[in-house]
């Protein structure tokens, strides 16, 4: 891809970065009441789209939110799977899981005032059930508002790297 | 193999824990289930027009499916006939021919190879091509739904549905046009025995309230009161359970067609609109399974819940793991908006992350693998409940439960299971055509308790 526009100055990506660690610090706590409310805006499209893996000549679009989708919640629909962890009745996650996620290769750029695009790739590595080990990799479009009480994701579009799904579900937020 | 009876004990309801674990019986299951028998390959709605494909898999082996440029279809095996290569490596797409890549071999769309690269300067005339086409399989469709077979011997495909086929004309065929699969597929993997989806999906209404608790508590709606089994219900009245002569079977929640989909409300018009048809075609009992929820499954290793929408393919990967595929079951002549929304929906639910799929993975891994141990594998399953309760209905065809809580569906996917392991061949098997349900031996159930609810002072 070739960039032409110029990311951030060094402290708002500085910024953006410090948000991640303080995002991912909380999911790792398992405080996804907290991390709902600090960092999901209003307007949140959360998106995992499925890439069919096709020939390099097949000329079909890439899916839309119209079309089959790992996750595609809007904040009533994010809420929800966040409440369901807090029910106390996901027999799955008693004990809980462990997991870890490794952020990196982030790039930030100004789209409208005070609202930014930023791309970056994601690690998370789930440790459950004593030995069950699954790692994952994503590449991460993030849409980010910058409001008085901080950033806010309103578009967040995953890719995982993989067209088998190598895990028993997804049911974690990246 | 000998001893299959020991696997299955009809008579008493349970099953060796070495179904879901050992490699012979899984092995076996190859040979004489997936070699033998009808296998989902997808709906008319994946490949639409004539150079359309596919790629699927039945069991372990790949497979392509292939629209016709007459429109007819045609399946064969994903592999060269040269040296065994691969030939189609996309999920689908539309291709005049399937060419190798390691040597270059071509094979049309209907698997005939028609091209051989330097032919005459390699071969010299000494090829002959007409024998070299990709292994074909039989392929035939049941309103719109594609199932491929290896087996000549094998029944039709209708008459390998058959008495399900009754059942399924209330929502394949439908009022207008029956239902399609929206792709692409999800796919995961899930470290489980493909029996166990297959189990849970075709009766098992048990686990719903106590797996699901905090998925039906979230979503509300009709059944949340089963969450936690905290509602006191009477059961015997909210839905029933069948069984087929082919393993076939589902349980039926009444009147809870949507129920776990929360923005409902095109699907609900559709439905509302369009039972009236139901009930002109099919009659009153049908109607009643139009606008129920069912957990299905399609002997062996096809599942859906219809309402829901979500529609399951589990692919073996050896006897303690499966791809597992997941596509969308829609109204055909829905609109567009309807038709999304009910994708959504279903995929929310039970697609990869979904709400009520992430539960059940968890068991079926823990259900198949706590079995690596000598003692715990010398164990049994149980699958009784509500064992006398059940027989042949004077309306519903196979074996009907009284609860869509029980059991009756366990057994008959066993029981089937097991006769297919034992039988030879199909011929072996159509032998017992007339008396596959001889082990429900309380024929009276259902006459004695419809008579006795019609003795019963109306309200």
């Amino acid at each position: 891809m070739t960039e032409t526009r110029k990311p951030v100055g060094m402290e708002l990506h500085h910024a953006i970065v410090s948000h991640y660690s303080a995002e991912v610090r909380m999911l790792q706590n398992q405080q996804y009441r907290e991390w709902f409310d600090t960092v999901i805006a209003e307007d949140i499209h959360y998106w995992m789209p499925v890439y069919e893996q096709r020939f390099a000549r097949d000329r079909r679009p890439d899916p839309t939110p119209g079309d089959a989708a790992i996750y595609n919640d809007d904040y009533a629909e994010l809420q929800q799977r966040v409440d369901r962890l807090l029910t106390g009745q996901v027999w799955m996650e008693d004990p809980p899981s462990r997991i870890r996620y490794f952020v990196t290769n982030v790039e930030a750029f100004e789209i409208a005032p005070f609202e930014f695009e930023v791309f970056s790739n994601v690690l998370v590595h789930r440790n459950r059930r004593q030995s069950e080990v699954y790692v994952h990799t994503l590449g991460r479009e993030d849409k980010l508002r910058k409001t008085d009480s901080g950033f806010k994701v309103f578009s967040r579009k995953l890719n995982i790297d993989a067209r088998v799904v190598q895990d028993k579900n997804l049911y974690f937020f990246v | 193999m000998n001893g299959s009876a020991a696997l299955v004990d009809n008579a008493n309801a349970s099953q060796s824990r070495r179904v879901f674990w050992d490699q012979d019986v899984y092995q076996l299951e190859l040979e004489r289930i997936f070699s033998r028998c009808w296998l989902m390959l997808g709906h008319d709605s994946l490949v639409p027009k004539p150079g359309d494909f596919i790629t699927t898999y039945m069991a372990e082996d790949r497979v392509i499916l292939s629209r016709q440029p007459d429109g007819s279809l045609k399946a064969f095996i994903n592999s060269c006939t040269h040296r065994g290569n691969q030939i189609c490596h996309a999920d689908s797409g539309s291709a005049k021919a399937f060419v190798c890549n390691y040597h270059g071999w071509v094979f049309g769309q209907d698997g005939s190879l028609v091209d051989v690269p330097m032919e005459e300067r390699c071969y010299h005339s000494d090829l002959d091509k007409s024998k070299l086409g990709l292994a074909p399989i039989r392929v035939e469709t049941y309103k719109g739904f594609i199932f491929g077979c290896h087996d000549p011997e094998a029944p039709s495909l209708e008459d390998y549905l058959g008495d399900f086929c009754w059942y399924l004309d209330t929502i394949w065929d439908g009022p207008d046009g029956g239902l399609e699969l929206l792709g692409p597929p999800l796919k995961s993997t899930l470290a489980c025995n493909w029996k166990v989806p297959t189990e849970n999906f075709v009766g098992d209404g048990y686990h719903v309230g106590w797996t699901h608790a905090a998925a039906l508590q979230m979503i509300g709606g009709e059944l949340a009161g089963l969450s936690g089994n905290r509602a006191d219900m009477p059961f015997d009245d909210l839905g029933l359970q069948f069984t087929m002569r082919h393993g076939h079977g589902f349980g039926l929640i009444d009147n809870a067609a949507t129920a776990i989909h929360v923005k409902r409300d095109g699907y609900v018009k559709y439905l509302e609109e369009t039972r009236g048809g139901i009930r002109e075609k099919f009659g009153p009992e049908r109607e009643r399974l139009y606008v129920g929820h069912w957990n299905t499954s399609i002997f062996p290793n096809c599942s859906f819940l219809y309402g829901t929408n979500t529609f399951k393919i589990w692919h073996p990967r050896g006897p303690h793991e499966i791809e597992v595929w997941t596509y969308t079951m829609v109204p055909k002549n829905a609109d567009t908006e309807t038709k999304r929304s009910i994708q959504r929906e279903a995929i929310r639910s039970f697609g990869t992350a979904g709400t009520l799929e992430s539960d059940d993975g968890e068991n079926m891994s823990s259900a198949t693998y706590n079995n690596n141990g000598i003692i715990t594998r010398k164990g049994r399953m149980n699958s009784s409940m509500g064992k006398d309760r059940e027989g042949p209905h004077p309306v519903y065809p196979g074996i009907v439960g009284v609860s869509f809580i029980g059991e009756t569906s366990y057994r008959g996917f066993y029981r089937f299971w097991q006769e297919m392991l034992d039988a030879p061949d199909w011929a072996a098997i159509r032998a017992n055509d007339d008396t596959w349900d001889a082990m429900w031996t309380n024929r009276n159930f259902w006459p004695e308790r419809l008579s006795a609810k019609q003795a019963e002072p109306q309200d």
